[in-house]
């Protein structure tokens, strides 16, 4: 059979931002791909040489429309300890409040889109209507949706008062009955497991060489966690478990995220419950010395790093960030290896692409 | 579901002081000509200073050897004196390898071949760097426009 090239993209049929595949194919296999990135750099790295330590908060944020949070987060433990600041206990337990819903946000959009993509609108829209309910928890927190603005350098600018943090504890009891059916449909809807078992696998040995991270690298067996291998408050005193599976295909990249959504909303109630009193910042200064800092927090795609070099002025000489799906990116021309062209859009829903991320 | 198969694979288990007790230690004695030196960075970072010529057979035996296979990202970036770039590894904790390019011999040999996860960061260090990285199997254009003809965007613009 005559072999053929499929260009998919940059403006792309399933994907919401641009990225462009080449896809070789003979008949309905998929036998190569060639990805190329670049369609929404919009030279952040570059522009944070020109902004303030403040600005770049804002800055960052815009990294990625679905973690806004882990961004701001990352960049300001960076700039802090930069700075020599110690957040106060109460910051550092209402950051890990908004990345945990964020996390939330995250995998129950993502399953959302994979369930669609797969033609299972149901699945869908029962995701997605549930997601409403930490969408809105996050909403009242801090007045966005999406882009929360919540992190200064220095702690966090919202406070919770005892009246929201009960309102908040019922509405996670709701979700959490929302999730545990998410999580009933994935691992018993023959027509999901259909679709993804077996499809996009990526082996324990490819996962490491390729140094994948986040839920695909756990659903490939790699036991990593940053929030557990890295223990810093407020994880350190949280009882959490890490998810991994060993079959490495889209399917065990379903069942690690979803019970790790189950996980997240335990983590929101133990942060909630266990609250510390006290101030949520402290006062920063507007210049960092000389020096440097590495930072990495396990976001909802997984390890997110910054790298931040002062040189004593209001702004940075380097920012450098690592989003996590440029590492999930460079597997796909093994994922997407011997597969049938139909399952191309399970393949890629599968590993949770953000293009803006990792395009900067 | 965290019961795990005993594959053949040999998975790292990620320990948070391993770095500073087992694997820099084991670094400075199998290379004690090409690690310059030893220093702390915030948070929970070691970096090791190496030299151009090391760093290839220093990354293969940190991945092969010490089964540290993870490289998180690398950073490049321009400082007086050429072009200095970090290799980002993390085990539990982070080791950063670090390495000064003269700005009149900026190439390296690449890690590619060891750790193929690598290929983007280094593809990105071309692009935005202008450095090179010798053996690279695909040193194509990533993230600038195909039209692109200006210099490197990220190096100090010099009048």
């Amino acid at each position: 059979m005559r072999r053929i090239t499929i260009p998919i993209g940059p403006q792309h049929p399933l994907l919401k931002e641009p990225v462009s595949f080449l896809l070789d194919v003979e008949g309905e296999q998929v036998l190569d791909s060639v990805l190329r990135l670049g369609y929404v750099h919009r030279g952040i790295e570059r522009l944070a040489q020109e902004r303030s330590y403040v600005q770049i908060v804002h800055l960052v944020e815009r990294v990625c429309g679905i973690c806004s949070h882990v961004h701001t987060t990352t960049y300001c433990k960076a700039v802090e300890s930069l700075m020599g600041l110690e957040v106060p206990e109460r910051g550092v337990y209402l950051r890990a409040l908004l990345c945990e819903l964020e996390r939330i946000h995250s995998h129950m959009l993502w399953l959302g889109v994979l369930a669609m993509n797969m033609g299972f609108d149901t699945v869908f829209m029962y995701a997605w209507r549930d997601r409403e309910i930490v969408l809105d928890m996050m909403e009242d927190l801090s007045g966005g949706r999406v882009s929360h603005a919540v992190n200064i350098i220095g702690g966090v600018r919202i406070d919770l008062d005892e009246e929201q943090r009960k309102d908040m504890l019922a509405r996670l009891a709701q979700l959490e009955q929302q999730v545990h059916r998410a999580k009933d449909v994935v691992e018993h809807e023959r027509s999901l497991r259909a679709r993804t078992e077996g499809i996009g696998i990526l082996t324990p040995e490819q996962a490491k060489q390729y140094c994948v991270v986040g839920p695909v690298a756990r659903a490939s067996g790699l036991d990593m966690d940053l929030r557990r291998d890295m223990p810093h408050l407020p994880y350190s005193e949280l009882d959490f478990e890490v998810i991994t599976h060993d079959a490495g295909d889209v399917w065990a990249r379903t069942l690690v995220r979803v019970l790790e959504t189950v996980e997240s909303v335990r983590l929101c109630r133990q942060i909630l419950e266990n609250l510390p009193d006290g101030p949520v910042s402290v006062r920063a200064k507007r210049r960092a010395p000389e020096g440097e800092a590495v930072t990495r927090t396990e976001a909802p795609r997984g390890e997110v790093i910054y790298y931040v070099r002062g040189d004593g002025s209001e702004s940075p000489a380097r920012l450098k960030i690592r989003t996590p799906t440029l590492t999930t990116l460079i597997t796909l021309p093994e994922q997407l290896r011997n597969v049938a062209v139909a399952d191309v859009s399970v393949v890629l829903s599968g590993v949770d692409l953000c293009i803006a991320c990792a395009d900067r | 579901m965290t019961a795990r198969r005993d594959s053949a694979v040999d998975l790292p288990h990620y320990d948070a002081s391993a770095i500073e007790q087992q694997v820099v230690p084991a670094l400075q004695e199998a290379f004690p000509d090409d690690i310059e030196d030893v220093r702390a960075m915030p948070v929970d970072e070691t970096v090791v200073m190496v030299s151009v010529a090391g760093l290839r057979e220093i990354v293969g035996h940190l991945v092969e050897v010490l089964n540290v296979p993870h490289l998180s990202t690398i950073t490049g970036q321009e400082v007086d004196g050429g072009v200095d770039l970090l290799y980002h590894f993390w085990h539990g904790s982070g080791l950063t390898l670090r390495v000064l390019l003269p700005l009149d011999a900026l190439e390296i040999a690449t890690v590619t071949d060891i750790i193929p996860g690598a290929a983007f960061y280094e593809r990105e260090i071309v692009e935005m760097l202008g450095v090179t990285f010798v053996g690279h199997q695909d040193p194509l254009r990533l993230f600038l426009p195909d039209d692109w003809d200006g210099p490197p965007p990220l190096r100090k613009e010099r009048s």
